[in-house]
């Protein structure tokens, strides 16, 4: 990318004030990325940034507090960023916020549909309109919209929203490429039992990793999680779909109005269960009656974390 | 642990549609239980008894009682499991009655409701935890905030006691509405006469301190030890000097000032002291309208008071006092009645409120006890009243009745027939409400020796005709249309909470009703107390209420803190809130959210964490729905406990 070096000139100025910069890099394949944690001035040169850097480093800044982190961040990311600063789960001056302007990450999930089973990936060409994949057998040209990850169709905050260095030319207000929640609102319009059945379907598939709960950036409880406690015992470990459902509810609500729909808790699932969608009903929900959106400002206090003895669009006193 | 379950007869009232044998012998079979039966009064001395002896007998851990709801009998059974030495809190109660054979006739389906309802208390108790109060020293000493009548008899009962008050009151002078009044019903006699002594008592009262023209600016802690903040606002007079001579206010050039003791009718001076008999007696300045304040020019009352208190430099001060309980006076004010459209919204002089009426009345009002019309200062001859203005009206968000304007009409009405022998007067009503003893015969009277029309119906209309009024509006027991010449309109004005209550009720951590009156425990039970321990209500902020019930709620407030204080010692309630500190990750998240400010950050190796001071905490749980880790969990009722009980219900 065009900014990358101007990005490891940045981090090469901060990094001998920081204990770590967590960024990306190249991974087991062409066609993958992976978390790159950079210590020293060499590995500054493996950073790289590019549709594939899809995960969300700032899952391991809560696990960091503590040390002086630098973090490159996707638009989405800062939203987690922020988010994590307001509910106090990191010290705003323990950390280094570079930003650059973001134009999507892939979803590896769709390529994967559109490639079949093709074997090894030999090589990976991405253009600002298509990606150009060499399998052992064939070269696949995928258009690079199409394959972009849901949550980068209805982007609005491709740049970062708190950062100490920002890279490139920021994007500004984006048109969205399609409105957000249409898909929840479908889904919605089915019937009570329709959805219901849904869910038992799908949740019937979850094998209780917990990759969900690990990947997502606010689930902060790590060993003192509802579902693997016995004080409070919330769930048995029982192997049937309705502790299953019930767990995916408790971590939607634990989401409510805070989870910024990052979507790492559905890239991370072995089984391609849409968890996504339960915390975006959420907060949709939270949206409609508070207006209010999760991370994007760092002095607001989300809703469900606050008290008010009236609220202003629910009334429980009308009689 | 062995449970015993006790189902209740209740007479017929649960018995009549619960087979309560059936539901004890369902008992029998469930985990833990060892014994149960079915007993006709399970609260009486019998019932009770039978309890101890089954406990001696059976051994039993922990007692069921299925009947009534936990207000009505959770106390009485906790000291009953107490006195056969269990813990009180290895009891569960199953609300039967309520929740069953009150609301539903189906004997199976209530039946089987019962069993599941019992078997919930008794998966519960299974997990129950003895719990133990702690003691702490409690500061025996009131605040009483509001020094209308309601707040003075609190006052006054509590310093009669042998307890320290302190009272708070916002305006320059203590009294409230009454003391603007001019003549009180059912007996008539003079406001002033009753109420001045008492207003006088509070000022020389060896344990009252009066902090007047003051506000609460915070309020911290908790039962048995508040600590106050209050504002004294700038009254530009120091008043520990002012000796309420008034050649001040005799002299102040400036009589353009709003005169609010007498609601607006007429003009006051810059400085001055609201009415003689004030208490403090005390002149203050509206700043408004001091041309010194306002323009650097004057400085009149500075240069006359022989006491040279004058100083126009003063600031709002602050003194913090502490406190054990606290009584809340601060009573009502008056409607906004401008939004009736039909009543001229405030433009035609001669419409007036009730209050500004009484003041009209008053021999030390600003007309000196003549009835004049504000406009030409001519004496009226018809005198149109009109009740419920901004009460009973839904289409103004004021259903509800204000309860006294009924009887302050009838009392106007005839003292307007005492002061014009001429006059005619009128009263628009929609009904009479006079249920208070002596007050129907008083209504009646007003009709009857001094021939006030009643017309039962709502006027539609007020327009001037000449430099009259015209009343139109509806009679609905003749079904006619009336019209009446009027010289003088009073608006029977409702009542509605004081300005700022609301904010108030937030220092004060108690909740209002959505018109801002305070909410009382339990609207029947507990009428003085709020759900705030240590916090009380006196008088009209609780709800509309004449002279005698804020009186006697002042009274009633003040045997409460006395009771409170019969005691040197209080307990807390261990039904709070504690954090599991390897829970816990530090966030605050229950910082914020909790109500009463009753869980702060604590340092434990090094490490935030959350710890809930237990004499503050409500045990209202909202902590534990906010901690997503389930850290903090509310004793008595743990997540475990109430899932246990869910899952007793849901079983599949
Ligand atoms: C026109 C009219 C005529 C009436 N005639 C009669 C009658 O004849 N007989 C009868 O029985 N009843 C009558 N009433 C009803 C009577 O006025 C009330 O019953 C009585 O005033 C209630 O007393 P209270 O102390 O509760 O409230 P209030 O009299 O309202 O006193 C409250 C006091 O608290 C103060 N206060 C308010 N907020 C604060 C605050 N935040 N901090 C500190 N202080 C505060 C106020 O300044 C006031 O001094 C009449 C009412 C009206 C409107
Ligand atoms: S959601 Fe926006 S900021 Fe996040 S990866 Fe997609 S385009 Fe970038
Ligand atoms: S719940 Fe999922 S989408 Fe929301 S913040 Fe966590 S990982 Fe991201
Ligand atoms: S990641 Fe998927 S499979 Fe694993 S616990 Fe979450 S939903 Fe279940
Ligand atoms: S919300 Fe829970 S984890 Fe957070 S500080 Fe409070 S008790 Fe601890
Ligand atoms: S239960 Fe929790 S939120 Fe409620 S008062 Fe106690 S500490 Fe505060």
């Amino acid at each position: 990318m065009k900014f990358q070096e101007e990005l490891k000139d940045s981090i090469r100025k901060a990094l001998p004030d920081l204990d770590v910069v967590l960024g990306w890099c190249g991974s087991f394949d062409p066609l993958h990325a992976t978390p790159h944690f950079i210590r020293r001035e060499e590995d500054i040169d493996k950073l790289e940034i590019s549709p594939l850097s899809v995960h969300n480093l700032a899952t391991y800044l809560p696990g960091l507090r503590g040390k002086k982190v630098g973090i490159v961040v996707k638009g989405c990311d800062s939203r987690s960023v922020v988010e994590l600063l307001q509910e106090n789960l990191i010290n705003r001056e323990d950390i280094t916020i570079f930003g650059f302007p973001c134009t999507g990450v892939v979803d590896q999930a769709k390529i994967k549909k559109a490639l079949g089973h093709a074997g090894n990936v030999r090589t990976c060409d991405i253009s600002d309109s298509a990606i150009v994949i060499q399998t052992e057998d064939k070269a696949h040209s995928l258009t690079l919209t199409q394959m972009l990850a849901d949550k980068c169709r209805t982007c609005r905050y491709p740049d970062a929203i708190i950062s100490d260095y920002f890279v490139g030319d920021k994007i500004g207000e984006p048109a969205p490429l399609e409105t957000d929640y249409a898909a929840l609102e479908a889904f919605e319009s089915l019937s009570v039992p329709e959805r219901f059945g849904y869910w038992l379907k799908e949740l019937d598939r979850c094998i209780r990793c917990y990759a969900c709960r690990s990947a997502c950036p606010l689930c902060v409880c790590r060993d003192h999680c509802a579902a693997e406690s016995r004080d409070p015992h919330w769930l048995s470990q029982e192997n049937n779909v309705r502790d299953k459902v019930m767990f995916q509810v408790i971590h939607a609500y634990h989401m409510a109005g805070r989870c910024t729909e990052c979507g790492e808790c559905q890239r991370a699932c072995p089984v391609d269960i849409p968890v996504l969608m339960l915390k975006q009903k959420m907060n949709r929900e939270i949206r409609d009656i508070f207006q209010y959106e999760a991370g994007v400002d760092p002095e607001a206090t989300p809703p469900l974390l606050s008290f008010n003895m009236e609220e202003e669009n629910i009334t429980e006193k009308e009689w | 642990m062995k449970i015993g379950v006790f189902v209740c007869h209740c007479g017929s009232n649960i018995e009549a549609t619960v087979d309560t044998a059936a539901v004890a012998a369902a008992s029998r079979e469930f985990p833990d239980v060892v014994f149960a039966t079915d007993t006709m009064y399970t609260c009486s001395e019998p019932g009770q008894d039978e309890i101890v002896a089954a406990i001696k007998e059976h051994n039993l851990g922990g007692v069921v009682v299925a009947s009534c709801t936990p207000r009505m009998h959770e106390q009485t059974f906790r000291r009953t499991v107490e006195r056969a030495g269990l813990n009180r809190y290895l009891f569960e109660m199953a609300n039967i009655r309520e929740h069953v054979s009150w609301i539903g006739k189906d004997r199976e389906s209530n039946t089987n409701k019962s069993v599941d309802l019992v078997r919930m208390a008794t998966e519960k108790l299974m997990r129950n935890r003895p719990l133990y109060s702690k003691k702490f020293d409690i500061n025996k000493r009131v605040l009483v905030i509001g020094g209308g009548v309601a707040g003075i008899q609190a006052a006054l009962d509590c310093a009669d006691g042998g307890l320290e008050v302190v009272m708070v009151e916002k305006a320059p002078t203590i009294g409230g509405k009454m003391a603007k009044l001019d003549k009180t019903f059912p007996t008539v006699d003079c406001s002033s006469c009753i109420l001045g002594p008492r207003m006088v008592d509070v000022a020389q009262h060896p344990n009252i301190t009066l902090y007047a023209y003051s506000e609460i600016e915070e309020i911290n802690g908790y039962v048995g030890n508040f600590e106050i903040k209050v504002k004294k606002k700038a009254t530009y007079v120091d008043w520990d000097s002012c000796t309420g001579c008034g050649i001040c206010m005799e002299k102040c050039p400036s009589k353009k000032a709003t005169d609010t003791f007498n609601e607006g009718i007429g003009k006051t001076t810059a400085i001055n002291i609201p009415f003689p008999q004030a208490i403090p007696k005390k002149a203050k300045i509206d700043p408004d309208f001091c041309t010194k304040i306002q323009k650097g020019k004057c400085g009149v009352c500075a240069k006359l008071c022989p006491s040279g208190c004058i100083n126009y430099e003063m600031q709002d001060e602050f003194v913090t006092e502490k406190v054990g309980a606290i009584v809340t006076a601060t009573g009502f004010d008056l409607f906004d009645w401008s939004i009736y459209g039909e009543y001229g919204a405030g433009r035609y002089p001669d419409v007036i409120t009730s209050l500004q009426y009484e003041r009209m009345l008053s021999a030390s009002g600003p007309t000196g006890g003549h009835i004049k019309r504000p406009s030409d200062g001519k004496e009226p001859k018809n005198v149109v009243f009109i009740q419920c203005v901004g009460s009973r009206d839904k289409s103004v968000g004021r259903p509800y009745c204000s309860g006294f304007c009924c009887m302050y009409t009838a009392k106007q009405a005839i003292l307007t027939k005492d002061h014009l022998p001429d006059s005619q007067s009128y009263v628009f009503y929609m009904d009479i409400r006079a249920i208070g003893k002596l007050y129907d015969e008083f209504t009646r009277r007003a009709m009857e020796e001094y021939d006030t029309k009643y017309i039962r119906g709502r006027v539609s209309m007020i327009y001037p005709q000449g430099d009259r009024l015209l009343v139109r509006g509806a009679d609905t027991l003749m079904g006619a249309q009336v019209e009446v010449d009027a010289d003088l309109v009073v608006l029977a004005v409702g009542a509605e909470a004081a300005a700022g209550a609301g904010e108030l009720a937030e220092k004060l951590r108690i909740s209002y009703d959505s018109y801002g009156f305070y909410m009382e425990g339990h609207p029947k039970l507990k009428p003085v107390e709020t759900n705030t321990a240590g916090v009380y209500l006196a008088g009209a902020c609780q709800g509309p209420k004449d002279i005698p019930s804020s009186v006697g709620q002042g009274s009633a407030a003040a045997a409460k803190v006395l009771g409170l204080f019969s005691k040197d010692q209080l307990e807390s309630d261990p039904q709070v809130s504690v954090v599991d500190i390897k829970r816990c990750i530090g966030c605050g998240k229950c910082i914020q959210t909790c109500p009463f400010g009753a869980i702060k950050e604590m340092e434990f190796r090094g490490m935030a964490k959350a710890d809930v001071i237990e004499t503050i905490c409500q045990g209202c749980g909202i902590c534990t729905s906010t901690c997503p880790q389930g850290a903090v969990q509310l004793q008595h009722f743990t997540d475990n406990q109430i899932l246990s009980e869910v899952n007793a219900l849901c079983r599949f």
